[in-house]
This record gives structure tokens, sequence and C-alpha cells, in this order.
């Protein structure tokens, strides 16, 4: 009910008058959240319906967002928000069920995998329960099926298979005519993530052929070679869909090209590969200052807020030396360093003091 | 303010750091917890303070009522407000409860406090001239102003901006003073002044205008019971930051001696320039832990609910460098800022006489 004052203008103008802010529906919040997680309005939130093992590392998240959310298309990916002790912590990623489930049953899932060292993904595996709510964004992303009917190949690694996992069903369910194959990489067979979705539409499905190929079972790693794409019919004509870590994703577009198949028939989306943990000495980087779509780059132990003066921008700013937080400012990505305790941020968004953040690597910055 | 060699400055700077470190690596979900407890205490105060004030015409109902809306403006304020501004929480990484977006309930512009107080005030905290929180451009509370006549009815003043203070936060951004002495014109503060009238006309509309209309029979009832929980907010606010930095014992400093200053002197400086008084969980609560002034000086950045378990530390830092801990009850810091006011509107001769402890 409250969401539906959202929409109308000027009950939103009263709401910010009454309660100072751009959100007055949220206001109420902390009262309603005890009532029922469900009814909060700063987010959208969803309650895990149930976890599913996987892999030994790879876990399916049911969620069951409230039904304000807008849904989404198949190979979309969403930003989730959980608090973890006391942070809220925002992360990206795919969908891995069919848009029909969410039509059905009003459920989505998520399929994550640990990363080693990763704060959220291990959280989610030890802590997050049936019954528990996370905060779920508008699904975004344009790794989409096609929209005519054309022969596809899939090149999916690891926990890349999840966008993948969506479409493929969704293409199944809509009785998809034209040849569809996945090459699908995996450490070892006890890795394959959907297994049983996977096998199930390989034998409902005609059109659909599954290549599955174990890169660390024998003594020489295996991975995407040449003859792979060759044994694909009609591997010229086809649509390809990417999705995985980046050693593959490069692997994979010098083959494509090798096979002549234009940029505009290749689509890839992002993957979540945690990056490798920097040296200290390693900092600045390039800057993108996303309001006013300005990059510069940093050396050294400069601090945002004069790398952002050099540029010519004027942000607000107060002590200069970290009390006062007048330039505080959104982090959209990369990883800054605080200059006056030597701590390195987390890669995701979130507000950092300029005057006391120096760029460690590329740095996305709301300014 | 204590001579201290820069050496010791030093020492102090690395004492004082080593407190706050050991708090920013223990930050967590009870913090989370806490301000997320007060937030739901406010917002249960000011809907429940809302629901009955239409009911006051009963008067036990009428004193809950303006008792809960007072109550919760002033946790709003003190607790919340002030404390998410100085970005006490932005580690959250809560939108709602973030520094720079945060808007309060009360007259002043988030904006304007944010630079008047976050930045003016403590980062020139009683340095005369540079400090405008310290007697408002309204009151002499040290030797560093000339008396003058005008000065002789400044405790109707501060009463006056007792009763009208968030008024008087709202407008301290105006400079009339500086104003008035022409050195900066109208329409340089005509920026400021638009974000007054739209922040300020949005409580006024509030309180004053919409929810005594739509509860249209009892109007009266409920504009008095508002317009009641903002004096109660206004009194008590007053009264915390007034005991924060113009109790007896707390010192002005000049430009000059903080001019290059380092972060050692800046934190001595905070030390001197602030003062504290004791009391029970529910007054810290309520002064939105103003009452531990010193360590919010030193501090400002802290979750505030931190404040009593540091204080110890301070306290123990400050014996070691000789530095005084000024703290006392409420009732006896208060009646030393009362007679500072009062012996401050008296011309230096007849001062010295009546109050020589204030010469």
């Amino acid at each position: 009910m409250l969401s539906r004052i959202e929409r109308s203008s000027a009950l939103q103008w009263l709401g910010k008058q009454l309660f100072n802010r751009e959100d007055p529906t949220a206001f109420f919040d902390p009262l309603l959240e005890r009532i029922n997680p469900m009814w909060v309005q700063q987010y959208t939130p969803a309650r895990v319906e149930r976890v599913i093992d996987e892999t030994a590392d790879t876990k399916t998240f049911v969620l069951k967002p409230a039904k304000r959310w807008s849904g989404f298309e198949a190979g979309q990916h969403v930003n989730i928000c959980i608090d973890i002790d006391g942070v809220r912590r925002n992360r990206t990623f795919s969908l891995s069920s069919a848009p029909a489930q969410w039509n059905d049953q009003s459920t989505v899932t998520l399929t994550i995998k640990r990363l080693p060292g990763g704060l959220v993904t291990n959280w989610m595996h030890d802590h997050l329960q049936a019954g528990d709510t996370l905060g779920l964004g508008e699904a975004f992303g344009d790794f989409l099926v096609p929209e005519a009917s054309e022969p596809l190949l899939y090149i999916a690694g690891g926990s890349g298979i999840t966008p993948v996992l969506s479409q493929l069903e969704t293409l199944a369910a809509s009785d998809y005519r034209a040849p569809v194959t996945l090459l699908y990489f995996v450490r070892t067979q006890a890795d394959i993530i959907g297994a049983e979705k996977l096998y199930s539409l390989r034998q409902n499905w005609p059109a659909f052929t599954l290549n599955v190929v174990a890169t660390n079972e024998s003594e020489q790693p295996r991975f995407l070679r040449e003859s792979d794409l060759e044994e694909v019919p009609g591997i010229k004509a086809r649509r390809c869909y990417l999705c995985g870590p980046k050693g593959l994703m490069d692997l994979a577009g010098d083959l494509l090209d090798r096979q002549g198949i234009a940029e505009d028939r290749r689509h890839s989306t992002f993957f979540a590969a945690a990056r490798a943990a920097l040296d200290t000495d390693s900092l600045g980087g390039a800057v993108h200052f996303s309001r006013s779509d300005l990059n510069v780059s940093s050396e050294g132990d400069a601090v945002l807020l004069d790398i952002a003066e050099a540029a010519k921008l004027s942000p607000r700013y107060g002590c200069r030396m970290g009390i006062c937080h007048q330039c505080s400012c959104k982090k959209t990505s990369g990883t800054v360093v605080n200059r006056l305790t030597g701590k390195s941020s987390g890669p995701g968004e979130e507000n950092i003091q300029l005057c006391i953040s120096v760029p460690q690597g590329p740095v996305t910055v709301e300014l | 303010m204590k001579q201290m060699t820069e050496a010791q400055l030093n020492e102090l700077e690395q004492d004082l750091n080593a407190i706050r470190d050991e708090v920013l690596a223990d930050l967590g979900e009870r913090d989370a917890n806490y301000i997320r407890r007060v937030v739901r205490l406010h917002r249960a105060l000011e809907v429940g303070g809302r629901v009955m004030m239409p009911f006051g015409f009963i008067p036990p109902v009428f004193v809950a009522a303006t008792a809960a809306l007072g109550l919760s403006k002033i946790i709003e304020n003190m607790e919340i407000g002030h404390n998410v501004m100085h970005g006490q929480y932005d580690w959250m990484n809560d939108p709602s409860l973030h520094s720079q977006t945060y808007e309060w309930d009360t007259a002043c512009d988030s904006d304007s406090w944010r630079l008047t107080h976050n930045y003016e005030h403590h980062t020139y905290t009683n340095i005369i001239g540079k400090d405008r929180d310290y007697g408002y451009a309204l009151l002499r509370l040290s030797d560093d102003e000339k008396w003058r006549p005008a000065h002789s009815l400044q405790f109707v003043n501060y009463i006056l901006l007792s009763v009208f203070f968030q008024w008087g936060v709202a407008l301290h951004e105006m400079e009339f003073e500086r104003v008035r002495r022409g050195e900066v014109s109208l329409k340089e503060k005509l920026p400021f002044f638009k974000g007054f009238l739209r922040k300020g006309g949005r409580q006024a509309f509030k309180d004053y205008v919409f929810f005594p209309l739509i509860t249209f029979p009892v109007a009266p009832i409920v504009l008095a019971g508002n317009v009641g929980a903002n004096l109660i907010r206004n009194l008590w606010s007053s009264t915390v930051i007034f005991c924060g930095h113009f109790t007896q014992d707390a010192e002005t400093f000049t430009e000059e001696e903080c001019e290059g200053e380092s972060k050692g002197h800046w934190y001595l400086r905070q030390l001197s320039g602030s003062s504290n008084f004791s009391g029970n969980r529910f007054v810290h609560l309520l002064s939105g832990h103003l009452s531990y002034q010193m360590e919010h000086h030193v501090f400002p950045d802290l979750p505030a609910h931190r404040y009593p378990e540091i204080s110890e530390k301070v306290q123990a830092v400050c014996k070691k460098h000789g530095i005084h801990y000024n703290t006392g009850s409420f009732a006896k810091q208060y009646g030393t800022v009362l007679k500072r006011i009062f012996s401050y509107s008296l011309p230096d001769r007849v001062r010295q006489r009546i109050a020589p402890q204030m010469a």
C-alpha cells in the first residue's frame, strides 16, 4: 500500500515535507520491519524461501521478492544488498531462474559460488537461511536471448553458467527450434552447476546439445580449443553468448575471431571474479568521475579530493583532514586506501571521504 | 591552554589516535543495532505523539502527546540527526543514515548545518573570530570581546535564543553581524536565505499548519501541543549545547596561537575548549551524548554511544598530559554557564568586583 503513495506526486511531495526525506514511505521502516520485514520500503525486500546445494562450493538461493518488484528478462542481473556486521554490502549477481518462474510462482533464484576471500558470497553461504530477507534492486543488463530464432552457441565457465541457465530454460519453454549448443567448462565433473536442469534440458529439448568439459581432470589442463568450435555444426552462422572467467573469455574471443564471427553477433556479460589482492605499493590508477563524465589518471598517494580539484572539479570539502565528512561521496566501483588507517576499501558501492581516500587501481566516483 | 612542546603534542596525538583506532577496528553490528534501536524509538515516539495529540482535550493525554513529540524531536535532533550528519554511521553504508543526505526534523537546513557546525565549529572550536558558535554572535562570553552597553541585556537575549533556538540555529549562516558590518552583502546571502525559507517553511508548515488543519475541530489543541514540543526541544538542546563550551573552565583561543597548528595541538584545543556533564543513560541519550562534549570534540565521527566507554581512556590521557578534564554534574556545569552569561554582561570593572573568578 505504501508503495502506491510513491506513485502519487502530490502525496510524494507532502511526504517529503512531513518526513524530511526523498523516500518518505521509508520513514516507517524501522517500525514496519519489526512487524514484517517484507513491508520495508527503502529497498525491495526478498525473502529466502529455500537454499539448495548445487556443488560443494555453490548454492542456489530461492527468493520471493515483494510484489512491487518489476521482474526481469532471461540473462539479466540484479544488485542485492545485505547487512553484514552492521555494514550494508551491495553486490551484483545474475538471476539463474527463468522469468516464467517469477510469473508463475513469484520466485527467482540466485546461484552463487563462494569466492575465495569474498566477504559477501561466503557470508551468504554460511549465514543466509530460509526466512531471512535481503534487498533486491531492479534487474538490468543487455545479455538477452535473440529476438528471432537462429542457431546459438553458448560458452560458459564455472559460475558463469548462471545467466545461461535462465536463458536456456526460457528458450526451451518457448519451443526454440534452431540448434543451441552449450560448451560448459568446469574444473571437475563435480563442479557442474545446475547439473539436474542441464541434463533434463538435454533430454527433453531436441534442439539442445550439451558439451561439458572438465578442465582439471587430466594431467594437462584442458582449456577451450579450436576443435571444440569446429565440432559445433554450422559454427559460422551461430550467435554466440559468453560468460565465464577472464581467461576463458579472452581465449573464446580469439577463437571466435578466427571463425570470423562478427562482434555484433557476440554477447558477453560480466563475471564477478575476485580481483587479486593488490600490493599496497601499487597506489594510483584511472579515476572516473561519473557525474562529470571525466576520466583522469593518478599516481602515488594523491587523494581523490586533490585529484578531483586538479581535474577542475569543485567537490564540497571542509577540513581536508578526515574530520568533518563534508567531502563524503559515493564510490560506485574500485578500491581506495584510507590514508589515515592504510586500510583498503571493498570493491563495491560505498561512501568514502574524498580527502583521505587514495585510489588503488581504477575507481569510479559519483562526482 | 596548557603549554606543550611539539614532542608532547605528538605524544598526545598518538595517545588519542590509539583510542580512536581501537574503536574504529571494533565498529560493527553493535553500533548498527544501537542506532537502529534509537531510530525505532524515535519513530514510535513521533507516531505516538502525533496520534495522541488530537485527543489532547483530555489533559493527561495532552501532556503525554506533547512530551512524546518533544522527546521524539530531541532524540531525532541530538542522537540521530547531529550524530549521523557528523558521519558517525557512514561506514554502515545505509543511505538513510548517511551524513551528506540526512535531513533532520528542525528548521535548520542540513547543508547549512554541515557547513557551520561540522566544518566551522568543529575545525575552529572556540577560536574567537573564527568559531561563530562561540556566543552565537549574540552573547559576550569572554574578555576577547570588548564590553558594550548592549551586552548588559544579554541575559534576555540568551533566554530568547533558547526559546527560539531552532530558528537561531537555522539563521546562523545568515551572519547578521557581518552583514551589518558590511563584510558580506545581503546578495551573497541570498542562496542561503532561500534554503532557509524552504527548510524553515517546511518545518513550520508541518507543525503549525498541516497537522492542526487535518485535525480541524481540535486544531488549537494540536497547534498548542506542537508548539510545546518544539519549545521543549529548543530549551533542552540550547542548554546542552551551552554546557558544551561555555562552562567556567572551557577556554577560548586566538587565531594567532592556532595558525598552522598540528593535529596534536588541535586535539589539545578541543579538550581545553569543551566540557562534559554527568548523568544517567537517559540523560546521555537525550543529549545525543554531547554530555561527553570533550570526547565528541576529539572524535566527532565516532558513534556517540561509544563516548561513555572511551571516557575513562580519554581521562587517563588527560591526566597523563596534565590537561584539565572538565566535568561535573549537570546542575554545576549549567550553573557556571549562567554565571558566565551574567557576569560578562557586566562592565569589566563591575564584574571583577563581584565575580573575581571570572576575571
